[in-house]
């Protein structure tokens, strides 16, 4: 009997502590993240694991991380909604998203934004928003993230570009033409070259120039050169393309015909070309020009970003 | 008793049993009511393993997936996090990260971080990248992709008119037996680490480094030299003989970038830094070039001239950058930066004295003329100067004004030198190099109105203004064609929501470039210095009249519409489309262009568990050239030869792009457990030239001898992908993966015809390089395992 007792006891403080070990302890300190958990529970006790869209994952992102105290809780980003407390059929004050949702219409995007731009307003990134072209166009900040998900997908080198294609479809079609940044192989990513929060140069581009941009990564274009060629010291997109091009590489046109846009006099310049670049196999009867077929004017301009040898004025070396 | 008691000891084992089974039970229970959300509000780990099967060899198909060469490749990727702030029960913001993917290819990626959000963190991470570029180059160069100097087979020959072996497209045997094939590609290795730190709430810096190491080669064209040099066996070396080398891209670029950031209650600053230093292992490259010319046969290595060119020269840029806004009231801010670049480089020149093999003469070959070499390095510097501020103001209802002014300016401060040396054509030439700087101002002004509620109206302007000039250039001649520019552009954009589900906008821009051609029109000096154009004066050498399409007058029209419409809950449709006309001010050069395109998007989201996506695009560009050409009586070499520019060839380009794609998904498939992903698309992609010579009499355009007029074979490249994925969830945490993609690429360009052995120019080396059609097959199983 006394062992069935124990036995009981026992069993009662394993399985009580089974459930002690489970369920947490209150922490009777009060903390700041605490009662920034109490505010969400607001909303959290009716939008639970039970939304069809993942409410809570936002705890795996910085927005869910309580202990940073400038950490939002629910009613930073949506209002007191109180209006959406006591009625479920009344809409919270303030619905993020581009589309209507049951019948709440989304928020307009400046007050999406503004809501966003409480806490993100004053930083680096964001300093050009203002009547950016983004903001001009009523772009919402959840046009392109998601913040209930642990995954971001615009804040990922691999997906975000199919976030930023959803409204630049013209550039959807150009990264898989022939001659493309690895951008749809994830390698480079829009956000690479473009802040799309606003910035100071043209196209929203991350650097001051176009040919600051480019730098970033061809650095070795940037001389400066002893022989400079003038349209690549002022626009790479003089010539390039950089979302996808026909010809590589990433060019607007091939040479000789893209050569004789700026130049129509010097060498062979002046001389039309057609069929001659097809060479031997186009019909021609003759030998080729060196000046038309395969790399044309570059078989021997080579040095098109610039030269830095002293020999080489003509671009040639 | 006993049996009772025995009886009673059963039922006491029998208790216990249960009760530790209740109690291993237990556990679980309480904890499965929470799963849910823990699956939720913690973070997932996974693990992916696997292999996958490409049949292909092709550089095309592996150009930046790493999947170049056929047979298996393994699959590896993680992401695990972790770290007490993910825990609610627990007071802390520690967070951290690993993260790879792509482990079994050229295209790996790895990342680490760790931070306690809102006072600091710290990341590393390493990204490979190879860009394979061909498979099929053939080369008669004995080393290897990646160095510097390239040189023949000692019993490779001479390539002479007189030896039986006219031209490079009839080599010997021997000679053709030389090549072998070298893959050309580059490979980037990017490490990086970063770390951020608050000090305060107001206060925070950050610094980011990042070394990007390139290897491997890229292809590149050169003009060999000229007639200056005697081979032993009696011919000499012939300009414009062109071969094909790999211009090793041995490069590293180190990049920092540190910032301080302040944030105040109504304004902030962030003062930084960014430094990119610039290396390239080597300052030229070298290669032997076998065309010859003269009446002697030539035999063995004397039958080469060695080259030198130049490659990239290292340089550095120091970058200081000013930026910050302040709020005069909630509803309106001003914002501006300030940047100063200092750009240098003094890499020591590609040498000039160039060795040439035992016997030839003169050796070595010096390219400079006596003294022509002023210094032996560039000392160039170019500071760049960048400048912005805009005011943005809310005060009135339902208008938003703004006004801001840019200033962009690259200054070249190096030192314009006169330099003698001997082109390729071992002719004497004196060249003066000039240092091209340009500034830029932009001012802006814009307005928005809301008409009413989900219609809007903007308004946009800006003037901007370009200056070019060299600094202290020799003979202090003018050295730009275009000195300065205007441009008005004037903006209209109206949005409207129709109803809550339909999104209108429509677009209007028209543009005006004013530029400033004299140069390209009249005699502006002497040329002769500080061109690289031998015998004009005129125009940079070109036609008179003719005007490069970046610096000519221009104006442009730019319209655009599209409309979004959520037809249901479950039914998008989106159409748009834009045409944009620029017309150049140019009696010769570009007279047009325009460019068109048109997307049709609709997805349909038939369950909570299954969706079709397709859309379809076409692009159009166009471009119109018109041009000068020899024997016509209008070159304008000297001032008795100017007359009236006349088009006598004209050029049209035509690209057109079309693509579809489909892509379905649908989860929820045996019982919950498989989900099935597709994704076709198509392309087409085709590029065309149309050249006319309407004035061109005396030898007829069409003759077979010289075809210069007429419409170019298009260059067409045509891609269908198709992938086809299976997600079979084995258990609650394990999925198995299965994909299938197929790829085809009907590549056709003529540039590879004047590459082929048999086919080339009389002067160019063949390559051998093939077109870049592929048809590819790849099977992918991996196994993803969630904790």
């Amino acid at each position: 009997m006394k062992l069935l007792i124990q036995i009981i006891l026992l069993c009662t403080l394993a399985i009580g502590s089974a459930y002690a070990e489970s369920t947490p302890a209150p922490d009777t300190k009060t903390t700041a993240k605490s009662e920034a958990l109490d505010r969400d529970s607001v909303c959290t006790r009716c939008h639970d694991e039970n939304e069809s869209k993942p409410i809570l994952s936002i705890y795996q992102t910085p927005h869910g991380n309580k202990a940073d105290s400038r950490t939002p809780s629910c009613q930073s980003c949506h209002g007191e909604s109180e209006k959406h407390l006591s009625s479920k059929s009344s809409a919270p004050d303030v619905i993020f998203g581009t589309k209507s949702v049951g019948s709440h219409a989304p928020s307009e995007a400046k007050d999406q934004n503004k809501a966003c731009l409480t806490c993100h307003g004053k930083d680096q990134k964001r300093t050009h928003w203002e009547s950016s072209a983004h903001q001009a166009a009523d772009v919402a900040c959840t046009s392109c993230h998601e913040t209930h998900t642990a995954h971001d997908k615009v804040r990922d080198k691999k997906t975000q570009p199919d976030v930023c294609f959803a409204c630049h479809k013209d550039q959807r079609t150009q990264i898989n033409k022939f001659s493309h940044h690895p951008i749809g192989e994830g390698k480079v990513a829009c956000a690479d070259c473009h802040n799309p929060h606003g910035s100071a140069g043209p196209k929203l581009l991350v650097k001051n120039t176009v040919t600051e941009t480019c730098y970033t990564c061809h650095a070795e274009k940037r001389g400066p050169f002893l022989w400079e060629h003038q349209p690549a010291t002022e626009d790479c997109t003089n010539c390039h393309t950089p979302h996808g091009s026909n010809i590589t590489p990433l060019l607007k046109s091939r040479a000789p015909f893209m050569c004789s846009e700026c130049h129509d006099g010097p060498h062979v310049s002046k001389n039309p070309a057609a069929g001659n670049v097809e060479g031997l196999q186009g019909g021609l009867t003759v030998a080729p020009s060196e000046s038309f077929t395969g790399r044309a004017c570059t078989n021997c301009h080579s040095m098109v970003h610039g030269s830095n040898d002293p020999a080489g004025a003509l671009l040639q070396r | 008793m006993k049996t009772r008691n025995e009886k009673m000891n059963v039922s006491i084992l029998a208790l216990a049993v249960r009760c530790a089974l209740m109690t291993t039970i237990a556990l679980p229970l309480s904890a499965y009511a929470a799963d849910d959300a823990d699956a939720l509000t913690k973070p997932t780990r996974s693990v992916d393993f696997g292999v996958l099967y490409s049949s292909e060899n092709s550089a095309r198909f592996g150009q930046y997936n790493g999947l170049n060469t056929k047979g298996f490749y393994g699959l590896g990727g993680f992401d695990v996090r972790g770290g007490d702030g993910y825990d609610r029960d627990k007071n802390s913001a520690l967070r951290w990260k690993l993260n790879g993917s792509d482990l079994g290819t050229t295209s790996r990626n790895l990342g680490a971080s760790v931070g306690e959000q809102g006072k600091w963190k710290f990341g590393i991470g390493y990204d490979e990248l190879r860009h394979n570029i061909t498979d099929t180059f053939q080369t008669p160069f004995l080393e290897d992709t990646g160095g510097n100097n390239f040189t023949l087979p000692s019993n490779f020959g001479g390539i002479n008119s007189a030896t039986g072996q006219p031209s490079a497209n009839r080599l010997t045997p021997n000679q053709a037996y030389a090549f072998h094939t070298e893959k050309e590609y580059t490979t980037r290795r990017n490490g990086s680490v970063g770390t951020s730190f608050s000090f305060t709430d107001q206060l925070s810096a950050q610094i980011d480094y990042n070394h990007l190491e390139q290897s491997g080669a890229k292809l590149i064209g050169t003009g060999s030299l000229g007639s200056g040099i005697n081979l032993l066996g009696g011919s000499t070396g012939r300009a414009e003989g062109n071969s094909i080398i790999m211009n090793p891209t041995s490069y590293s670029t180190d990049n920092i970038t540190a910032a301080l950031n302040w944030v105040g209650d109504k304004s902030h600053l962030t003062a930084g830094y960014y430094g990119s230093l610039f290396h390239d292992d080597y300052n030229s490259v070298s290669w032997q070039n076998p065309l010859t010319t003269g009446a002697s046969r030539c035999v063995g290595i004397n039958c080469y001239i060695n080259n030198t060119m130049s490659t990239a020269p290292s340089n550095s840029l120091h970058q200081a950058n000013l930026s910050g806004g302040y709020d005069f009231s909630a509803t309106t801010k001003l914002a501006g930066g300030f940047s100063y670049g200092y750009n240098k480089q003094n890499d020591s020149y590609a040498p000039t004295l160039i060795v040439q093999p035992i016997g030839n003469t003169p050796n070595p070959y010096n390219m400079m003329q006596a003294n022509g070499l002023p210094v032996s390095s560039l000392n160039g510097v170019v500071e760049t100067t960048h400048g912005d501020i805009k005011l943005t103001d809310k005060s009135f209802k339902d208008l938003n004004l703004s006004a801001g002014f840019k200033f962009d300016e690259r200054d070249n401060r190096t030192d314009s030198n006169v330099y003698k040396y001997k082109n390729i054509a071992n002719a004497a030439y004196t060249g003066v190099n000039t240092p091209y700087s340009n500034r830029k101002l932009q001012y802006e002004a814009a307005a928005d109105y809301r008409l009413t509620k989900g219609q809007n109206l903007n308004l946009a302007y800006l003037h901007e203004s370009i200056k070019r000039w060299c600094n202290g250039v020799v003979g202090g001649a003018q050295c730009v064609s275009s000195p300065a520019s205007e441009e008005d552009k004037i903006s209209l954009t109206y949005r409207l929501k129709i109803i809550d589900a339909v999104n209108f906008n429509a677009g209007y821009s028209y543009a005006d470039r004013r530029a400033d051609t004299s140069n390209f029109l009249a005699n502006a000096g002497d040329y002769a210095l500080v061109t690289p154009v031998s015998g004009s004066a005129f125009n940079a050498g070109n036609y008179q009249g003719f005007v490069a399409y970046p610096y000519a007058s221009r104006s442009q029209n730019v319209g655009k519409a599209g409309v979004n419409w959520q037809v249901t809950q479950k039914l998008d449709v989106a159409l748009n489309g834009r045409y944009s006309y620029d017309d150049y001010n140019a009696q010769l050069g570009v007279q047009n262009g325009q460019s068109a395109a048109v997307n049709v998007d609709t997805t349909y989201n038939y369950t909570s568990d299954g969706s079709l996506t397709a859309y379809w695009s076409w692009q159009n560009g166009q471009r119109n050239l018109t041009s000068g050409t020899t024997g016509n009586g209008t070159a304008a070499f000297t001032p008795s030869q100017i007359v009236e520019p006349k088009n006598i060839w004209s050029n049209k380009l035509d690209d057109n792009s079309q693509a579809f794609g489909l892509l379905a998904k649908q989860a929820g498939l045996l019982g919950g457990k498989l989900e099935v992903l597709g994704d076709m698309s198509y392309s087409l992609n085709t590029t065309t030239y149309a050249t006319q010579v309407p004035y061109n009499t005396a030898v007829s355009c069409a003759s077979s001898a010289s075809l210069t007029c007429g419409i170019v074979s298009p260059i067409k490249n045509e891609l269908i992908s198709l992938k086809l994925t299976g997600n079979y969830k084995i258990f609650e945490n394990g999925k198995l993966s299965l994909s299938y993609m197929y790829q085809k690429l009907n590549s056709n360009d003529y540039f590879y015809n004047g590459q082929q052995f048999g086919y080339t120019p009389n002067r160019v080396i063949p390559t051998g390089l093939q077109e870049q059609s592929y048809t590819a097959n790849v099977v992918a199983l991996s196994y993803n395992y969630k904790f």
